[in-house]
């Protein structure tokens, strides 16, 4: 059965970010200098191709977006300067609004407006519950303990419930990329101890960020530079993910520093800090081809991060040196930004936290279910159809 | 047998580089001539037919008082002329030169060293037999008229046409429509740079029609054509027109003629699966430029199409139809794209093609801007074409095109409002008459055939006949125009040169043997032969004749010598080929 | 008739006013409106519609760099309200070349011209200046070659410049020419022939044009000829000099992949046929005679003179023809093929070389081997007897061409030459594979179409798909490639990688185009009179362009180019109209000409 072209569909990547891929000639100079790319999962070219064609039905189905880290060769190499590189970047995008069920997400790429609506909606109501609840029995003098202003317990609660409503989006969307790519994109047989087989995939991919590193190899920048931030943002943000979901009482309790917590929320600090003023200066000065386009979103995502951390550290300098209406204050500002951060996540680039290691995973689980699929067909020369 | 004693013979034979030398033992075929009798040195060389090869065999002629030559290497097609012209510097008679075609007809047909060697031997030994009994034969020089008949107006006749009128020569312009321009006359705009075609012919036209040295003829044909270069008649006749007092046909004195009939469109109704017309909205390009031109672009039931698809090479780059790239294609499709998306913005245009043939000044850029306005490249198998289809009601689109696209390797189908065929470029029907006519030859494509496919890409193995523009094979308008430049050039030089030298090689008779039973005159291809009422004779206008030899072998009381190729010449060549190595030695002997 | 003129621009050209261009068609007779639409605008067929009514237009001219463009939605326009389609007339600066000094006058007289709907290239004959019967030719490729012997056959005398030692340029290097696979030699070394044997060809080799002053009809040319230090006449390239010189350096016509002496003969078949020094490597001419000289002495027929001197030698000439050729992108900046550090990396022309019968392994196809160079103790890699034929040959198109970061444009040969290679290859070496890799397969000769065909059947691995990395993995090439039609991406050890580099202008090109005012385009290539009418004039009288100069082309169109340049010098000689430069005529005169000229 034929799959029908659709013309449009390239009009519609632009709003993602594919502005040059109309120029792509499929000559395969990306594919042959692309680090990732191998005899299963084939890329750039292909993906650009089906994008090219308007496949989204196929493309919905693929994993090759996911396997590109962006080292850029592809792009300095491309002839034509169809900018493969930028192609799979929106691609990625394209994806996540594709898992996503809400629909916000797309929203979000297609309009600058709405997202930013969105967040300062969430960051209104945040606040104004915040500061509601503050009021109605707390003090703004006092920080910790009876009568507080935010006291940790309720903190606590309230950082669970934004971070479960976080975790239900991700994981309703991850099922359905899993669906998508291992129901609806996968023709042959999977066996389910395939699954467990891989499963180690997941965290190895998650905490190392091991392929990145590979690009390196092919990148100009020195000592895996930019692998080597992203890691210790992405272990930042974890880590303190972890701290304010289950030790944020801890955190608060004073004055006295508790450097069995704290410690480990410095060295988060350090790596955000690092990894924002990182990015967002590259991301100025497009000094490397992955940083020459900014989609919208992204600087959404850096600059927000970077009020975060900076709020974070004051309310937190405030409340050590005694001045705890400031802490107070600022602490509101901080919940103020985190809230619409965390909840944005799931419809922004930055679910790629989970959906990239699942992709390796998912990605290995096919490789062998191919390979399987083949030593099949090599024994048994009958079945092949 | 005067000649067989007294001749001294010079044998050359050439390696080619290693064309003929990695198969043939040159040294060896060198040493076995050299014992022959009358055979007074042989000597091989890298490349004979290169200056200091050619300056070796002058040289030896004057210092060896040589009177007979034989040059073993390639065919004499290739280098006949510039040995003989070596034998001339030399003040030896050309026709004293016999060349044994051991390149060709040895060394590129055969593996075995051995075999390759013996052949060559025998090859050599036959020329030499035969170089024995030339005799020295005089060329003679006619006159060459200045005027010049083009048959075909199009922009290729046009160009030389004006060429040779504007260097103050009279041309005669023979157009079977009733207007000039040709299939040029159809086109609105020229690729890659959209420029007006219509002003490149208005300029043409009217500086034609204004000249006082250019006599067109419309709606005519050239049924005749007599003589030889230099002296050509030739009869133009109006095409259906009734013979009577006003249109009786003309007879024009020329010297020479360019041939320039141009080409006509492939016939999309013979690939059955595109439905070309059945579907009413699959057209030709032809079509689309004429809707163009009427600046709508619209599908037959008036809409604007959404989706427009073009499917190149339809007739051209197949098994089935035609093997060859009908070159223009490519870069025209890329107009229509660029043409129709100025006209309708909106549009979406998928483009299905084999190989994007961009090769031209300007193409590539052509191509690169027809991606940034994001038309769909869509890439087929040569054999494996398109279908389409109708669309069912409730699609967006009229119908949908099937194919293999390869570059995804996936199935898919392409919707379209309005399907344009790129149809090829084919020989016109009537090419094999003029060919007849004029007697030039065509290629299988039925193309016309130049007398060397790289360096005299405008002339014919018929002096005198030049060949112009897409009659000869495929091409733009500037490589047109530079080709019908070029046949004028030729011509130019010839009549500056006022004369021209004409082959000796002709057939004689000898009236004592003739018994006048006129066989020969029906049987001759160039019409050479005539009859003497008187002498109850037939004679041979030798300028008329190309020696091709038919009346000799026809002639019952073989009455008839063919120049440089008697009989006896003939025999001993066969008798060469057949040697025997004893009776060799035997001459060698004795 | 009442005519709107419209301007389109397709991008900003620098040295055009167009306002004031606009101005002054505004005063142009019949001219109802005047409208600037700017840069690549999307004209509204709704509001040209209402302009056309309202000013009930009959005619309609667009002007820009490629009005072409915008002609379309125009025609739909005139057609919507009724109009004649075929008075819209284009205004094309770019293909009547407004560009350079006088680009506004010529802009003015193209639009003058559209607007009373008269074909500019029909107004703007220049002429007039008496033409001088000689002809100058810069250049003796093939172009060169088939252009001299065209006009000298008619009687006319040629001066043919040639700035090497020989004539033939790059066709001489060849091995055989596709699709027909004749050797160049064979066909190329006749002509060149009758070209030193020529008596109306005066060949003057190492020699280079310093100066032309003068105008159409009669340029002075200054000519400066470098010493050859070889008598041409009695030299009878006996080769005993060339055997006592002791130094060695790279050949140039064997594309540096053999060594030749300081003095030397290009190649056996040189024309002239004559020894001549190369003075930047010659110990005694750099020594000013102090060292060695042995070649003099030893020359029998004592034909050798090194202390010969340049000189200059003025001629004068009606016409001059540019067949300057091209030469091959440097791609020593295209690292990601390893040309220059992996050994067995060659160019086209290398290869044509190494494989051509006459060259330095007598037509053997074998790869380089290690050797130490005695004098520098550096081990090299050379061309040697004891090389051994590559077990398999990978074969790279569009190297540089096709590429927005070097050549933009496509070479037009390479696709051919590289399926000849292919040819060659299989042809010479038992069971080897060969690999090409392309983007798009342009055979689009005659004939070319069925050689690609016949490459295939041959047994030839010719792969979609364009490859951008040659590796080296201890001692192995490797290239990786995808290869799309079968949706792989492949790698294969190969012993030698032929580039098939892109071409670009010779160096000089650009120097003679300020010398002679010529255009050229954004590649650097010369620039045409006018794209389809005449390909091979340039827009200055009596100057013109032919073959590889003017764009990339292969030999049958670069000898029909050729011959039809010839074909404009004898109309010139015979036609006793003269000819002139196209900016000799005014704008006055051009609208005056324009006025009263009448179009069928």
């Amino acid at each position: 059965m034929a799959i029908r072209v659709n013309p449009r569909f390239i009009d519609d990547l632009e709003r993602f970010g594919a502005e040059d891929v109309k120029m792509c000639y499929q000559c395969g100079d990306c594919s042959t200098v692309c680090p990732h790319a191998d005899d299963v999962y084939k890329f750039p070219r292909k993906s650009m191709r089906l994008l090219q064609m308007g496949l989204a039905r196929k493309i919905e189905t693929t994993l090759e977006p996911w396997l590109c880290y962006y080292c850029g060769q592809c792009s300095t190499q491309c002839p034509r300067e169809a900018d493969p590189g930028e192609t799979m970047m929106s691609l990625r995008r394209w994806l996540i609004s594709r898992y996503d069920f809400t629909g916000i997400a797309r929203q979000f790429f297609k309009s600058r407006i709405t997202e930013v609506l969105a967040i300062f909606l969430i960051a209104l109501l945040t606040g104004i519950f915040l500061l509601y609840y503050g009021f109605s029995g707390g003090s703004i003098h006092i920080y910790d303990g009876e009568g507080a202003f935010l006291p940790s317990p309720f903190i606590h609660k309230f950082d669970l419930t934004v971070g479960s409503i976080l975790a239900i989006f991700l994981v309703i969307n991850a099922i359905r990329m899993w669906y998508l790519v291992m129901i609806k994109g996968t023709k042959f047989a999977v066996p389910w101890w395939l699954y467990l087989k891989e499963l180690y995939q997941l965290p190895w991919h998650f905490f190392t960020q091991k392929r990145y590193s590979e690009c390196e190899k092919k990148r100009e920048h020195p000592f895996f530079m930019p692998w080597f931030i992203h890691l210790g943002l992405m272990l930042g943000y974890v880590t303190m993910l972890v701290l304010v979901m289950v030790f944020v009482e801890q955190l608060q309790s004073g004055p006295a520093i508790q450097w069995s917590v704290h410690i480990f929320g410095y060295l988060a600090s350090i790596g955000l800090i690092a990894g924002t003023i990182y990015f967002i200066r590259n991301r100025v000065k497009k000094n490397y081809v992955q940083y020459k386009k900014s989609h919208g979103t992204d600087w959404v995502f850096v600059i927000l991060l970077f009020l975060i951390v900076l709020t974070g550290i004051t309310q937190h300098v405030f409340h050590r040196t005694g001045l705890y209406e400031w802490a107070n204050i600022t602490y509101v500002i901080h919940l103020i930004c985190v809230v619409p951060w965390l909840l944005r996540m799931p419809f922004s680039k930055w679910a790629h936290l989970i959906y990239r290691p699942l992709a390796m995973y998912l990605a290995a689980i096919r490789r062998d279910a191919l390979a399987l699929q083949e030593k099949l067909i090599y024994s048994y020369p009958i079945n092949i159809k | 047998m005067e000649a067989r004693k007294n001749c001294r013979i010079g044998v050359y034979i050439c390696m080619c580089g290693t064309n003929i030398a990695k198969i043939v033992d040159v040294e060896a075929v060198a040493k076995f001539v050299s014992g022959l009798p009358n055979v007074v040195l042989a000597r091989t060389y890298k490349y004979m037919c290169s200056n200091p090869g050619q300056e070796m065999i002058t040289q030896d002629i004057k210092e060896n008082q040589l009177s007979r030559v034989v040059v073993a290497a390639c065919s004499p097609n290739m280098h006949e002329r510039t040995f003989r012209s070596a034998l001339r510097s030399a003040g030896l008679n050309q026709y004293l030169l016999e060349m044994a075609n051991i390149r060709e007809q040895c060394s590129w047909v055969h593996k075995d060293t051995k075999e390759a060697t013996e052949k060559a031997m025998a090859l050599v030994y036959a020329a030499i037999c035969r170089v024995e009994l030339h005799d020295a034969l005089e060329s003679m020089s006619v006159d060459m008229c200045p005027n010049t008949l083009v048959i075909g107006g199009g922009i290729a006749g046009m160009t030389a046409a004006l060429e040779l009128a504007d260097a103050g020569n009279s041309v005669h312009l023979v157009e079977k429509n009733n207007h000039l321009g040709g299939n040029l006359a159809r086109v609105d705009l020229t690729a890659p740079y959209l420029y007006s075609a219509r002003d490149l012919l208005t300029e043409r036209i009217t500086r034609i029609m204004d000249h006082k040295k250019v006599h067109v003829y419309l709606e005519s044909k050239v049924t005749e054509l007599t003589g030889y270069i230099g002296n050509f008649k030739a009869t133009i006749r109006l095409i259906n027109g009734k013979p009577s007092e006003e249109n009786k046909p003309v007879e024009v004195e020329i010297g020479n003629v360019v041939v320039s009939t141009g080409y006509k469109e492939f016939d999309a109704s013979r690939i059955i699966h595109y439905g070309y017309g059945k579907l009413p909205n699959v057209i030709t390009s032809f079509e689309l430029e004429k809707m163009i031109r009427a600046g709508r672009i619209e599908t037959k039931e008036g809409k604007i199409p959404r989706y427009v698809a073009i499917i190149h090479c339809v007739g051209s780059r197949s098994q089935e139809f035609h093997t060859y790239c009908s070159r223009v294609c490519c870069m025209t499709a890329l107009k229509y794209a660029s043409e129709i998306k100025s006209a309708n913005p909106a549009c979406y245009i998928s483009d299905i093609y084999i190989d994007m043939h961009a090769f031209g000044k300007g193409h590539e850029d052509f191509y690169r801007q027809s991606s940034e306005a994001k038309t769909l490249f869509l890439m087929y198998e040569k054999d494996d074409r398109p279908v389409i289809h109708k669309a069912s009601p409730k699609d967006d689109c009229e119908m949908l095109i099937e194919v293999n696209e390869k570059l995804s390797r996936e199935l898919i189908e392409i919707p379209a409002d309005l399907v344009v065929l790129m149809v090829g470029m084919e020989a016109r029907e009537d090419s094999h008459e003029i060919a007849r006519i004029v007697n030039i030859s065509q290629d299988k494509d039925g193309w016309f055939i130049e007398s060397h496919p790289k360096l005299e890409p405008v002339a014919t193995t018929t002096d005198g006949i030049f060949i112009a523009g897409t009659c000869v094979a495929p091409k733009d308008i500037p490589d047109t125009v530079a080709q019908a430049r070029a046949a004028a050039a030729r011509i130019l030089a010839r009549i500056a040169k006022g004369k021209i030298e004409v082959d000796a090689v002709y057939s004689e008779v000898n009236e004592e043997k003739c018994s006048g039973c006129r066989f020969c005159n029906q049987l001759c291809p160039y019409s050479a032969i005539e009859f003497n009422e008187e002498t109850r004779h037939s004679y041979i206008i030798s300028a008329l004749c190309k020696g091709c030899g038919v009346c000799v072998a026809a002639c019952p009381s073989s009455a008839i010598k063919g120049r440089h190729f008697t009989d006896q010449q003939i025999l001993a060549q066969v008798d060469g080929l057949f040697y025997e190595i004893e009776d060799v030695k035997q001459k060698t002997l004795g | 008739m009442r005519t709107g003129v419209y301007f389109c621009q397709m991008e900003e050209s620098r040295n055009l006013n167009i306002d004031s261009i606009a101005k002054y068609s505004a005063n142009l007779p019949e001219v109802e409106t005047v409208q600037i639409l700017g840069l690549k605008p999307h004209p509204e067929v709704k509001i040209l519609c209402e302009q056309i009514k309202s000013n009930n237009l009959g005619r309609i001219v667009i002007a820009g760099d490629m009005p072409g463009y915008f002609k379309p939605v125009f025609t739909k326009a005139m057609a919507m309200t009724g109009g004649n389609t075929n008075e819209i007339r284009l205004a094309s600066f770019q293909e009547h070349g407004a560009r350079g000094e006088n680009a506004m006058d010529r802009a003015k007289a193209i639009v003058a011209c559209a607007t009373m709907g008269v074909p500019f290239s029909l107004v703007a004959v220049p002429g007039g200046n008496p033409v001088n019967h000689s002809t100058l030719i810069i250049g003796s490729g093939i172009a060169g070659i088939q252009s001299a012997l065209e006009i000298a056959n008619a009687g006319k005398q040629v001066y043919l410049v040639e700035q090497t030692g020989t004539i033939g340029g790059h066709m001489a290097m060849f091995d055989k020419t596709f699709p027909t696979l004749d050797c160049a030699a064979c066909i190329l070394t006749p002509k060149m022939v009758s070209v030193g044997q020529h008596e109306m060809i005066r060949l003057l080799t190492k020699s280079k044009v310093v100066a032309v002053t003068g105008k159409p009809g009669s340029y002075r040319v200054k000519i400066k000829q470098s010493a050859r230090y070889v008598d041409i006449k009695s030299c009878v390239a006996c080769n005993q000099c060339s055997e006592v010189c002791p130094v060695k350096v790279e050949s140039e016509f064997d594309a540096g992949i053999s060594l030749r002496k300081a003095i030397y003969i290009p190649f056996p078949q040189a024309v002239p046929n004559a020894y001549l020094v190369d003075e930047i490597n010659c110990t005694y001419i750099l020594s000013e005679g102090k060292k060695c000289g042995t070649c003099m002495k030893k020359c029998p027929k004592e034909c050798i003179n090194l202390n010969e001197i340049d000189r200059t030698i003025d001629i004068e000439v009606g016409n001059i023809i540019l067949a300057t050729g091209y030469e091959l992108l440097d791609i020593s900046k295209i690292e990601q093929y390893g040309y220059g550090t992996y050994p067995n990396v060659l160019t086209s022309l290398e290869f044509e070389r190494l494989t051509n019968a006459s060259g330095t392994t007598g037509g053997r196809i074998i790869t380089k081997t290690k050797h130490i160079n005695k004098k520098t103790q550096k081990e090299e890699w050379i061309f040697s007897p004891e090389g051994i034929p590559p077990r398999s040959v990978a074969l790279i198109h569009c190297v540089g061409s096709r590429n927005k970061k070097y050549n933009p444009y496509c070479s037009r040969v390479c696709c051919m030459y590289s399926l000849k290679f292919a040819h060659l290859i299989k042809e010479k070496i038992p069971n080897v594979t060969v690999y090409e890799f392309y983007i798009d397969m342009r055979a689009f000769g005659k004939g070319y179409e069925e050689f690609a065909e016949r490459i295939k059947q041959e047994g030839t691995f010719v792969i979609r798909g364009h490859t951008a990395s040659v590796a080296m993995n201890n001692g192995q090439m490797i290239v990786r490639g995808e290869d799309i039609f079968n949706d792989k991406l492949v790698e294969f050890k190969v012993d030698m990688v032929v580039l098939a580099v892109g071409l670009i202008p010779a160096h000089g090109t650009e120097e003679l185009s300020r010398m002679l005012g010529i255009q050229r385009d954004t590649d650097g290539w010369f620039s045409e009179l006018d794209y389809n009418g005449s390909p091979t004039d340039t827009d200055k009288g009596g100057i013109y362009v032919a073959g590889m100069c003017q764009a990339p082309k292969d030999i049958p169109d670069t000898v029909a180019q050729a011959s039809a340049v010839a074909a404009g010098v004898l109309r010139s000689l015979t036609s006793g109209k003269g000819i002139g430069h196209l900016s000799s005529l005014s704008l006055s005169e051009i609208e005056e000409r324009a006025k009263n000229m009448h179009t069928i």
